[in-house]
């Protein structure tokens, strides 16, 4: 990103903090969001209900269920993969009522599908806390077959579907859970920049 | 700003305090569509000076051969109302200015709950239409003083049918705001209208409830208050003008012949906003749009709804 230009569809990403007055908490991570969950109980709890729900991820480089079972004392549900988290929460979301805070924590991707179901209860992305954990690995989608390809590290990467190389943008569809990734070399073919690895 | 010109197609006494206007476009024109919660401005010429009421349209947005506004007598105010109900008849013609909605539906809500307070029910009966349309989920509480305050009772009850909540003060009957809002599920949306001690204990209720502030909508359209007068400096136009005890600063703007910004007129929308350069005095915000920070800042000003106690002010205009 260069000085003083910005992307306003990038999102912005916090620290989860307890969010009070309300009825009651759910805090769902997957992956290397263990490590904001527990930073999370380090903070003085709220007295409302609290609900955990966290999955160990292959891709992550440290997973954190073993150390959350022994440290949330709350009703804390591990499920064993990302798809059972977000059918878990689904059904949980049916019986959350206003006034219950969200906060959600892993890489951008596992984030964004969260918010999916969350967004599909009724609940607006900007009312649940979100913060960023363990890489900068971006979703991204094709804009010329529509596919997201997701934990993509470089600046240029080929699609996964359709294998053109596509520059990635920051414009972020908050929809999709992806940025936008156009052809790099659509003008002069086999002209790519230099690849880096910008998003570790 | 673009003004339509309307005549008065009837006029109806719904209770002893409040009259319903029906308003059509003065050559027959369709006038034009709205929204659910909008509002118009209506200009009044009160012996040679103009005053501006914002009111909530009630009829359907489908309906484009009329408007329709309904106006509370008020006694002790600067005289709209009272204008409103003696002086404007069948024909008489207005002007109005286009409709603006700052009291929409969320068009992401799962459900809807709308709490009316007496005249408060006004914007409620556009937006009624609209969840309708869209086949929405929704519950309407309307409180009022007694039986026979209750405007539009039975007009709401077959628009709602058992939608409808009503709860009559001298029967004893109030909305209790913590049940109301307690237990409501995911994707509710909360709107309200009405006198500022209930506007302000149902906000006050959905706070500690940790209802977040994108699904808790009010409106309510403020008189501009009566106070001392005082002198202000426009900078920019280069002038000096009194505020008199019983006109606010946009109306002494606008009697001296300046055109400023302005939708609302009612402290809630922040269109005619000001940047207030000095005051060796006090701002009497009495807006609902500046938060707290910035009325402590005093670097800006309603001049629809807010005065001031100095000696000296000086406006960025």
């Amino acid at each position: 990103m260069q000085r003083g230009y910005w992307i306003r569809s990038k999102p912005l990403y916090d620290s989860l903090v307890w969010q009070t007055p309300a009825v009651a908490h759910l805090v769902v991570a997957g992956g290397e969001g263990g490590i904001a969950v527990l930073k999370l109980f380090q903070q003085m709890y709220p007295k409302d209900p609290i609900q955990v729900l966290y999955a160990d991820l292959p891709k992550a480089e440290k997973n954190y269920s073993d150390i959350l079972q022994q440290i949330v004392l709350e009703e804390l549900d591990i499920c064993d993969s990302e798809e059972s988290l977000l059918e878990n929460l689904e059904q949980r979301l049916k019986d959350c009522t206003m006034g219950t805070h969200f906060y959600v924590a892993g890489s951008e991707a596992f984030m964004w599908q969260v918010l999916q179901k969350t967004r599909a209860a009724g609940v607006q992305d900007v009312d649940v806390q979100k913060e960023l954990c363990g890489t900068l690995a971006r979703p991204v989608y094709c804009v010329h077959c529509k596919t997201i390809t997701r934990d993509v590290h470089h600046n240029v990467f080929p699609c996964s579907n359709c294998g053109r190389h596509l520059f990635v943008r920051d414009h972020f569809s908050r929809r999709l859970g992806a940025y936008m990734g156009v052809m790099v070399d659509a003008e002069e073919p086999g002209n790519i920049p230099q690849i880096e690895e910008v998003y570790p | 700003m673009s003004i339509l010109n309307v005549k008065v197609a009837d006029v109806e006494q719904v209770t002893d305090m409040v009259k319903h206007f029906t308003l059509v476009e003065e050559n027959g024109q369709p006038l034009p569509r709205f929204s659910g919660g909008s509002h118009v401005v209506v200009s009044m010429n009160i012996n040679g000076r103009i005053h501006r009421n914002p009111y909530s349209l009630m009829g359907s947005p489908e309906n484009t051969d009329s408007y329709h506004i309904s106006v509370r007598r008020q006694e002790n105010s600067r005289g709209g109302s009272v204008f409103m109900h003696d002086g404007i008849e069948v024909g008489s013609k207005l002007q109005i200015t286009y409709p603006v909605n700052l009291f929409s539906l969320s068009k992401l809500g799962k459900k809807h709950i709308l709490v009316a307070g007496g005249i408060g029910i006004t914007p409620f009966m556009s937006q009624i239409a609209d969840l309708k349309r869209l086949g929405d989920d929704y519950e309407m509480h309307y409180a009022f003083r007694s039986a026979e305050h209750g405007a539009f009772v039975e007009q709401l009850k077959q628009m709602c049918g058992d939608r409808l909540h009503l709860h009559i003060e001298s029967e004893g009957q109030r909305i209790n705001f913590n049940n109301l809002l307690s237990n409501q599920p995911l994707g509710t949306h909360i709107y309200v209208c009405g006198p500022e001690p209930m506007v302000n204990a149902l906000l006050l209720t959905a706070k500690d409830l940790g209802w977040p502030k994108t699904h808790v909508h009010s409106e309510q359209f403020l008189a501009p208050p009566i106070g001392d007068s005082f002198q202000v400096q426009l900078v920019k136009s280069n002038m000096e003008i009194e505020v008199p005890g019983d006109m606010s600063m946009l109306e002494a703007m606008e009697e001296a012949g300046l055109e400023p910004d302005f939708l609302c007129r009612g402290g809630a929308c922040g269109r005619c906003e000001v940047e207030v350069l000095e005051c060796d005095g006090a701002l009497m915000h009495n807006d609902h749009y500046l938060s707290d920070a910035e009325k402590a800042s005093g670097n800006k000003i309603m001049p629809c709804v807010s005065r001031a106690r100095c000696q000296k002010l000086l406006l960025n205009i």
